[in-house]
């Protein structure tokens, strides 16, 4: 461990009722991509908070380039070199470009006595910045905001750059970008590593280790349980050390027999991203939902669901055409919707698990139009038993819960309506691995056991692959394809996602 | 083993003691303890003040305040205001004297006018706000102007005055030794605050004022309850326009002015957030009483009526602060 660039040892750290770390460790040498996993809560946003001065350890060395250091601040970290790249972006979007890249720092000339700002310089430093990260499609006198989250994503990494670091952290750096912005990413950190730069890379998701890290930490509830070499390793261990137990089956899908059709729709039409769109559910099958972001899934849903009503169309549940032009249709109609956007479509999050449980069914906790807390408390414990969700009790807020209980939340508020027909838009997205395979195994006994017509919405094709029972792909607004559990494979599905435009690009590769 | 599994957090009832501590010190316990100091303080200074027919005097005072607190508790508590409450209160009262005195209406068919031009006041609000997505302070500023000009155009700077005995019962009289009004102000409240505190209607108010996005797409029909929220608050300011005529019989186009702000300090002086998702109407009550009590004990005691509104501010920060005090360290 000579060769560590930074080296922790023996870090503790306590907050209020909780022990976030317990004598972890955890070191990054030179030019080197170092990924970071665990489940949420395992203590890798708190381990990054300390490497980047936001928290100090109550116990511990920090040890950079052989010299212990101690960071009080983050301003100490970017100063000898450490820069973080959040999950949640820290830009101004009402600047510029190059305002942002060199915010704190930019080039100055005296004028009239004065220090002022040296605009041609900075915004020619800005474009070298980007350059060097062989981006040059962008033009640095654009605010900030008018770029999508791929290019803002871009100019921080420059920012950070142009501060010299030598240590890169990147807290979940794909989880709003779309595929050819993820490439791109890709390339941008190969391309820091050839150079030098050490990166720590944190991830829910295990295909970008293996396809980037030179080597991989796990932890587990706030302990360190080891360091590999990603080449000596594979997704079965590493899911076993962040679990603590080994997951048998990502995808536990049951046979399931598939009844008559719930959900019906015949030409539905909400321009620009729901074009003339006709498939059916039936129930106890899972129908997957593949495209790319932006290809109209959630929009297509959402008109399912009432959110945005159909301008023509027909939408038929067991048979009969239903009008839903609001989400409280819908709902009186049987169907459930677990939204994309957890935090704000999905759950309330200053309410407690017994209010957000019950938000769908007031009717049936209540007795003329008064709420019983009793009725409430038995379903919200009712569904922390039967979800297993981790929480103190009904009466907690959801905010403090972990990301894959909160889905739980949101899960159990539908299964509450007893839907015929549940709408899953990226049910598993921000959801740590434990977490995720009970979804999944909830999904399976829902539609195999109770006969529920799921249509599940996902960016991830081995979710889409290993949980459907049939799979429709969009495109633009528009179905396109339909693939069979038996005939779809990754490379079909992949295909059929992709524009002739994107496919030409992809080239032979596919 | 027993003291072991007290540790666990587990989901069984709170005791009594709990349940006091927990209310005392919650915003309206603080609030409360507030407002037992003010009054205790200001009966040692006159002997004027903590008097039967004093407290009473003011309760009839208040009850218009109070009154429109309660909508606009609702309505901040989804995260919106009603600017417009003073208005309307004057438009109501115009509509009232007008209909009587001009257009020769029976009085009983000029107040059922006068309540329901308010109530429809209310709900061009809420339309505009649900249907157009105007901003409730925009919208509500908007008919702030427009509303008090229809009543200075329909009043033509004329007050009618002139009511019949039978018609000041509400703002003057007594029943069973307590101001007529206090008794519809008690009512209103009590019927009001549980709704709010236990019916659907209360959940989805909070739910909208937290996440307003959440709340649609767990299928509560959030435009039908704002619509339904801006629509009470016109109706309640048109009674306690109805009740203004009554106390001071008679009506003028200026009436009510400035009333809004004296109703939006009360609720939030009471903990309601105005950014929405917390807030009680007991809360609000107290911030009424607590604001009214003020203001006569200060002049009571002497105090001219520049340096009561500065002590009146005083305490409203002074109220505020310490409320927020205690409940980030109860949050920790």
């Amino acid at each position: 461990m000579s060769d560590a660039l930074l080296e922790l040892q023996g870090i503790n750290k306590h907050f209020p009722g909780v022990h976030a770390l317990k004598d972890a460790h955890f070191d990054v040498r030179r030019g080197e991509v170092h990924a970071l996993i665990g489940e949420n809560g395992a203590g890798k946003s708190t381990m990054i908070k300390i490497v980047s001065g936001v928290y100090q350890p109550d116990t511990g060395d920090i040890m950079l380039d052989g010299r212990r250091v101690e960071f009080s601040n983050p301003r100490e970290a970017h100063a000898a070199g450490i820069a973080t790249i959040y999950q949640e972006l820290g830009l101004y979007p009402e600047l510029s470009v190059a305002e942002n890249i060199f915010m704190g720092h930019a080039p100055t000339v005296k004028r009239f006595g004065f220090r002022a700002i040296d605009w041609e310089r900075m915004e020619a430093e800005a474009e070298a910045a980007l350059a060097e990260l062989n981006i040059s499609n962008l033009d640095v006198s654009t605010k900030v905001g008018a770029l999508n989250v791929g290019n803002r994503q871009r100019v921080e990494i420059a920012k950070a750059l142009s501060l010299d670091a030598q240590i890169l952290i990147m807290d979940e750096p794909t989880a709003a970008l779309t595929e050819s912005d993820v490439e791109q990413l890709f390339s941008i950190v190969r391309l820091l590593r050839e150079r030098g730069v050490s990166i720590v890379y944190i991830s829910h998701r295990l295909n970008e280790v293996f396809e980037l890290a030179d080597r991989v930490t796990v932890l587990r509830d706030g302990e360190y349980i080891g360091t590999h070499e990603v080449k000596n390793t594979d997704e079965g261990e590493l899911i076993s050390m962040m679990v603590g137990r080994t997951i048998e089956n990502l995808f536990p899908k049951q046979e399931a027999e598939i009844g008559e059709v719930v959900l019906e729709v015949r030409n539905l039409n909400r321009p620009p991203l729901t074009r003339d769109v006709s498939f059916k559910v039936r129930a106890g099958e899972i129908v997957g939902l593949a495209g790319l972001v932006g290809s109209g899934r959630s929009e297509t849903a959402q008109v399912v669901f009432g959110v945005l009503p159909a301008e023509s169309g027909e939408i038929l549940l067991n048979g009969e055409p239903v009008r839903i032009s609001r989400p409280s249709e819908a709902v009186d109609h049987g169907i459930g919707y677990v939204p994309e956007d957890r935090g704000h479509q999905g759950l309330i999050r200053e309410m407690t698990i017994r209010e957000n449980t019950s938000m769908a069914v007031l009717e049936l906790v209540s007795k003329n139009t008064f709420i019983s807390r009793t009725r409430e408390r038995l379903l919200a414990n009712h569904s922390i038993r039967q979800l297993s969700i981790r929480a103190t009790g009904p009466d907690q807020i959801t905010n403090k819960l972990s990301g894959g209980n909160q889905q739980k939340v949101v899960v159990s508020k539908w299964l509450a309506s007893s839907p015929k027909l549940l709408i899953m838009d990226e049910p598993t997205r921000g959801v740590d691995v434990g977490a995720k395979s009970e979804i999944h195994r909830l999904m399976s006994e829902l539609a195999a056991e109770q006969g529920l017509a799921i249509l599940m919405i996902s960016s991830e094709l081995p979710e889409i692959l290993g949980m459907s029972d049939r799979i429709l792909v969009m495109r633009e607004g528009r179905l396109v394809a339909e693939f069979s559990r038996e005939e779809a494979t990754q490379e079909l599905v992949a295909h059929a996602m992709m524009s002739e435009q994107l496919r030409q690009a992809a080239g032979a590769s596919l | 083993m027993t003291h072991l599994q007290a540790e666990q957090p587990s989901p069984r009832n709170p005791t009594v003691s709990e349940k006091l501590r927990h209310l005392l010190i919650s915003q309206e316990g603080v609030l409360f303890v507030i407002m037992l100091v003010s009054v205790l303080f200001l009966a040692t200074r006159t002997d004027k003040f903590l008097t039967v027919d004093n407290l009473l005097q003011q309760g009839r005072f208040m009850t218009e305040v109070g009154l429109i607190a309660i909508p606009m508790t609702y309505i901040i508590i989804t995260g919106g205001i009603d600017l417009s409450v003073g208005s309307i209160l004057g438009l109501t009262a115009i509509v009232l004297g007008w209909t009587w005195q001009e257009l020769g209406f029976p009085l009983e068919l000029a107040i059922i006018t006068g309540i329901l031009s308010g109530t429809l006041a209310g709900f061009v609000n809420g339309l505009f706000i649900v249907r157009v997505g105007v901003p409730p302070l925009i919208m509500t500023l908007a008919t702030l102007a427009l509303y008090r000009g229809l009543a200075e155009g329909i009043s033509e700077a004329r007050s009618a005055r002139g009511y019949p005995e039978w018609f000041f019962q509400l703002g003057q009289g007594e029943f069973l030794g307590i101001p007529t009004q206090l008794w519809l102000l008690i009512v209103a409240v009590i019927i009001f605050a549980i709704i709010l505190a236990r019916t659907r209607l209360g959940r989805a108010l909070y739910a909208i004022g937290n996440n307003e996005t959440g709340a649609r797409f767990s299928g509560l029909t959030v435009n039908r309850h704002l619509l339904f929220i801006y629509t009470f608050s016109g109706f309640m300011s048109a009674v306690a326009g109805y009740i203004f005529v009554s106390r001071v019989s008679t009506t003028r186009s200026d009436m009510g002015t400035g009333m809004e702000l004296d109703v939006i300090a009360a609720v939030v002086l009471g903990g309601t957030s105005i950014f929405g998702g917390t807030g009680s109407i007991p809360g609000t009550i107290i911030g009424v009483v607590l604001i009214q009590l003020l203001k006569n004990g200060l002049v009571l005691t002497g105090v001219t009526s520049d340096a009561t509104i500065v002590v009146i501010g005083s305490v409203l920060i002074f109220a505020i602060l310490v409320n927020n005090f205690i409940q980030s360290r109860r949050g920790e």
